[in-house]
């Protein structure tokens, strides 16, 4: 056994233990020493954790004197009292009289007649009460002695444990406890019994008295010293400080998973600019230049700078005889005269599509995935549903031999990455898409939410750019999914300036990033 | 979108046959409306903008009796050569005029309420509120041809407008009339207001505002005369033609005329023009689009449902007669949707391309961004997020800098949102202005983007990705922004130094003495750090010192790149 380390209070625990003759009552121990009993029994648990000691529990029986009993005790009982009464032939209503005269009640005069002609001390015959020939007189008032001692004793403590009543006292119990004199309780006490002495152990040097400390320092690991100290426990339910770690912004960390995605979809990330073109924004796609869309209700247009340059000249004259005759598209083109003035004038972008179309730009016919998630801009007043700037995912994808449900295939399996299963398609206008589609997704408590729009690429807006190969796009409103995931109702919250939100938001992970992705790969 | 609001009742009877409700819904589905709501008699949908034909009952029966099969195929219109005239005056704000008649019509109650709505619903979409195009209708046997359209002197100008019991004069009708209150803008100004005008001297309308009460169209009209007045002859004639087309199908027994428009250069045109065009259509081109394997005659079928003709097939390849109301067919890549959507959407069976295999990649900055803030996460900041569009009173006032010029938006919806940002550290306060009491210290940052006005770009702007990153604390100072700084450093493997701004240069946001630039090889600037001035912190409506900086990404991950490149 190695060395025992205690403080000095604990080893007087066990000395009061020991003093205590080695075993006794927790209750007794905390008198005596002088505690509460409750944190008392922590250092002891302590101690038997350190084996030196043991806990168990006991459960007692005990008598307690009702105030039946407590009269019969101080005055005797009912029947003893009558029996002096009785001599020879008495009549039954003389000795009631009697009875009565001497301070007993009506029910005690019963009770009492019960007891003396149940143990054939008395008989009554036709209003005659005698005493029995016979009767075994000795023995009856011996068990009423012994019975009333019994009450007597009981009183005088209140109630008392069977144990501790004498051994001849013991055979009235059972008649005190049918007559209602007693009752009895059962009670549990802790005992705590010493495993070993206590002071052998501390001269044989097993046992060693300590300095409690209340946490490590580097001085006590330096001097080695932590070997003679007790750290003092600590209470785990104890408050705590609140700490708030350095976290990602929730809606960016939705995006980043966003992102990941995508990624994981093959697809590569492209960046173009906040401030466009109207040119690269709306003529490369093939939305007329009296389109709605193009008006102050739908579009930011910059004060300054207020005109930008597109350096290509032949990009901008291919896009113009698009938007005038179709150009070689095969298409019969919008009938207006187009203005290069109108395409070169600045706008905050309303639209990813910008990103996409000046990516196709650049990689003409290469096979291709691309995203970009980015913030586009619209004229609306900062509301719980409307904003002025939101995010938009945007995602094309370039190759020879596509098809439109090929385009299908991509929204479904994001939706469903997203955690999104149930997709279906309707038809839809898009300006520069054709066929177009709009996809709906189902949520538990929205039901079919209007979330996937997309379409392919129209001929006169590939073929100016000098693209022949097929183009599946979509842009998705990301904020609103963001919000379904997210579970916010006020687009605000999205860009909320309050701490307090952003550090009591719990992160949250994408159902993909949760399992989700070795279950799509089992599914194919 | 446009909200077309419909009777079932009226629909059935334009269809000809009662269809269930689900099958109703459905073919307005395929026809890419979206139902708003459906009560009793009443159904409503959203018409989508390229289907201007689909914005009332009459299109709409029209369509859904090829969807359905009762009448597949093309829609042809009897259409006959008539002797009315109308003579147009040199009109420079609005010189385009086109009308058509349409006789022995059957109108009801609801016919006319399906008619009104499709002129309404024109005048808002391709009519930009009558600016480009309005249209009238009127009760061609209360008017005696020839019609002329004449710009009058507006003092001369006397009818008793549409729902009003008095004649009014042209100004009146501007301050008193509901429609005059609403499009007036469109005359004001003028000295002489357009306006149809028959032999007699019967005003017909003062375009684009308002017909006349004694021509007005009723259920008793059986001849409608129609005109679209506009500032582009093609608009004006498109429009007349959705609106011929639709009055048309409320006369079983009737048929279309046309008109002669004399134009002042001498020009004569006959309106409607509705003439259909003939498209070709290879069968290969719509199963390589679709991803299907349809045959010929399938492909034809779904086009007939959808009300083309087809004729004159060749090898694989099918003559499409594309009807003159479809102003949206411009390539054969729009008779490929119409395939589609006859074929229905949801038979259409989504799937991953095999062969299509790339590699995913994240763009390098955004990467970069992403392990900067991981640093700066493990530095103990807390990410905010703020709009891009921001205010001078924001970016410059509260900041104590001079005015500049920031890239500016024309239309903003409010000053607060009226400017890009060009640095971060604004936004950072206000989210400190947002947050007093939360706990202090609070220590944030942000990565994102601002734009700089750099006139050598193709849109005159410079993006540049920043992090601005602040700390909010009783006893913060400079010293707690450095060791920020120079952790992030030391954990991208970039030495940067220190020095006071040189020159005449100032930083005006901070405290004089207690700020600095970071420099990258001891040369370029990277960017600020400093103490917040305490102006600057009242302006923000704190009372707690701030330490922070603000530095370009851009420039961060040239020199990463740089160091790191062996």
């Amino acid at each position: 056994m190695s060395i025992t380390l205690i403080t000095r209070d604990d080893f007087r625990i066990l000395s009061v233990l020991s003093d205590l003759g080695g075993e006794a009552i927790v209750r007794d121990v905390a008198s005596k020493l002088g505690v509460d009993a409750s944190a008392l029994m922590r250092r002891l648990a302590e101690l038997e954790r350190k084996g030196l000691l043991s806990l168990s529990k006991i459960i007692y029986k005990k008598y307690v004197i009702t105030d039946e009993g407590r009269r019969y005790g101080e005055i005797g009982l009912p029947e003893e009292r009558l029996l002096r009464l009785v001599e020879g032939r008495t009549s039954f209503t003389g000795l009631k009289r009697r009875a009565l005269d001497i301070g007993m009640s009506e029910n005690e005069f019963k009770i009492a007649l019960t007891h003396l002609s149940r143990n054939n001390i008395i008989s009554i015959r036709k209003g005659i009460v005698e005493l029995t020939e016979g009767a075994h007189l000795a023995s009856f008032n011996e068990t009423r002695r012994l019975l009333r001692s019994l009450l007597r004793m009981i009183s005088t403590e209140g109630e008392m444990m069977e144990e501790a009543i004498p051994a001849e006292l013991r055979s009235a119990l059972r008649e005190a406890t049918r007559r209602k004199l007693l009752r009895t309780r059962q009670e549990s006490l802790i005992k705590v019994k010493l495993q070993r002495d206590p002071q052998a152990l501390l001269s044989q040097g097993m046992l060693k008295i300590a300095e409690m400390v209340t946490s490590l320092t580097p001085e006590l690991l330096a001097s080695g010293k932590w070997r003679e100290v007790i750290i003092k426990p600590f209470e785990l339910t104890t408050e705590v400080p609140v700490v708030y770690p350095g976290r990602k912004h929730p809606y960016l960390e939705f995006l980043d998973q966003i992102r990941d995605i995508l990624i994981s979809m093959g697809f590569v990330e492209a960046r173009g600019p906040h401030v466009e073109l109207e040119f690269w924004n709306f003529d490369v796609l093939f939305q007329a230049q009296d389109h709605p869309a193009r008006e102050i209700h739908d579009t930011f247009f910059l004060k300054y700078p207020a005109e930008g340059e597109v350096k290509d000249e032949m990009l901008v004259q291919r896009v113009k005889m698009t938007h005038e005759n179709g150009w070689i598209t095969g298409s019969r083109g919008w009938g207006y005269r187009w203005d290069p003035r109108r395409a070169f004038r600045l706008i905050l972008r309303t639209q990813t599509t910008s990103v996409s179309v000046r990516t196709l730009y650049q990689v003409k016919n290469e096979v291709v995935k691309v995203f970009s998630l980015d913030r586009v801009f619209r004229p609306e007043a900062l509301d719980a549903t409307h904003s002025m700037e939101f995010y938009q995912c945007e995602g094309i994808v370039s190759g020879p031999d596509l098809t439109f449900r090929h385009l299908l295939g991509f929204l479904k399996e994001f939706a469903r990455r997203l955690g999104l299963e149930r997709v279906k398609f309707k038809p839809a206008y898009f300006p520069f898409t054709e066929p177009s589609v709009e996809g709906f997704v189902y949520h538990k408590k929205l039901g079919w939410i209007e979330a996937l729009p997309g379409g392919m690429f129209r001929p006169e807006v590939l073929a100016p750019l000098g693209v022949t190969n097929r183009v599946l796009a979509w842009g998705i409103g990301i904020d609103r999914l963001a919000m379904v995931v997210l579970g916010i109702d006020d687009i605000r919250d999205l860009f909320s300036p309050r701490l307090d939100l952003l550090r009591s938001k719990p992160v949250k992970i994408l159902p993909v990033f949760r399992g989700g992705g070795a279950d799509a790969l089992s599914r194919g | 979108m446009p909200l077309v609001e419909v009777r079932i009742s009226d629909l059935e009877d334009l269809i000809g046959k009662r269809l269930p409700l689900e099958a109703l819904t459905k073919y307005i589905v395929m026809l890419k409306g979206e139902i708003e709501h459906v009560e009793g008699d009443i159904l409503e949908y959203e018409a989508t903008h390229d289907r201007p034909d689909l914005f009332s009952a009459e299109g709409l029966a029209r369509a859904i009796k090829g969807l359905a099969e009762i009448s597949p195929g093309l829609r042809r219109f009897d259409v006959r050569e008539g002797d009315s005239e109308v003579l147009v005056d040199k009109i420079d704000y609005r010189p385009y005029v086109a009308c058509a008649i349409v006789r022995n019509v059957v109108l009801t109650e609801e016919a006319i309420r399906q008619l009104m709505q499709l002129q309404e619903k024109l005048h808002m979409t391709y009519g930009r509120k009558r600016k480009k195009v309005s249209i009238g209708m009127y009760d061609l046997d209360k008017i005696d041809p020839p019609v002329y359209y004449k710009a009058m002197p507006k003092e001369e100008i006397r009818f008793v407008p549409l729902d009003m019991e008095r004649e009014l004069t042209a100004d009146e009708i501007l301050r008193l009339h509901p429609k005059g209150i609403e499009y007036g803008d469109i005359l004001r100004g003028k000295k002489h207001y357009p306006i149809l005008v028959d032999s007699q001297g019967v005003v017909l309308s003062m375009p684009p505002i308002i017909n006349s009460e004694d021509t007005k169209v009723t259920v008793k009209t059986r001849n409608v005369f129609i005109d679209t007045t506009g500032i582009s002859l093609n608009d004006v004639l498109q429009l007349l033609t959705i609106i011929t087309t639709s009055i048309v199908e409320r006369a079983p027994e009737g048929y279309i005329e046309t008109i002669k428009l004399r134009y002042p250069d001498g020009n004569v045109i006959t309106a409607p023009q509705l003439n259909e065009r003939h498209m070709k259509l290879e069968v290969d081109y719509v199963n390589e689009t679709l991803g299907l394997n349809l045959s010929m005659d399938e492909v034809s079928r779904y086009l007939a449902m959808m009300r083309f003709g087809t004729s004159r097939r060749f090898r694989d390849t099918i003559e499409v007669i594309v009807p003159s109301y479809r102003l949206d067919v411009l390539h054969p890549i729009d008779l490929v949707e119409e395939v589609a959507m006859a074929y229905d959407y949801e038979r259409l069976i989504p799937e991953l391309p095999k062969t299509h295999v790339t590699i995913g990649s994240i763009d390098p900055l955004e990467f970069f961004s992403r392990k900067v803030r991981d640093i700066m996460i493990g530095l103990g900041f807390q990410e905010v997020l703020n709009y891009m569009l921001s205010s001078k009173e924001l970016l410059v006032h509260r900041m104590r800098r001079k005015a500049f010029q920031l890239v500016e938006v024309e239309n903003p919806v409010s000053e607060r949102f009226s400017v890009l940002r060009d640095s971060l550290l604004p936004g950072l306060l206000y989210v400190f202005s947002m947050s007093k009491g939360y706990g202090y210290p609070q220590r944030i940052f942000e990565v994102g983007d601002v734009a700089i006005i750099d006139p050598s770009k193709e849109n005159r702007v410079r993006e540049e990705r920043h992090l601005s990153a602040a700390i909010a604390s009783s006893k913060v100072t400079l010293v707690d922004a450095l060791v920020v700084l120079n952790s992030l450093a030391r954990s991208l493997g970039v030495p940067i130094t220190y020095a006071p701004p040189s020159g005449n240069k100032r930083l005006p946001s901070f405290i004089e003495g207690r700020c600095g630039l970071i420099l990258l090889e001891g040369r370029e600037e990277l960017g600020v750090v400093g103490e917040i001035h305490p102006e600057v912190i009242e302006n923000f409506g704190l009372t707690v010192p701030i330490a922070a900086f603000e530095i370009n990404l851009d420039k961060l991950l040239m020199t990463y790149e740089k160091i790191h490149a062996s």
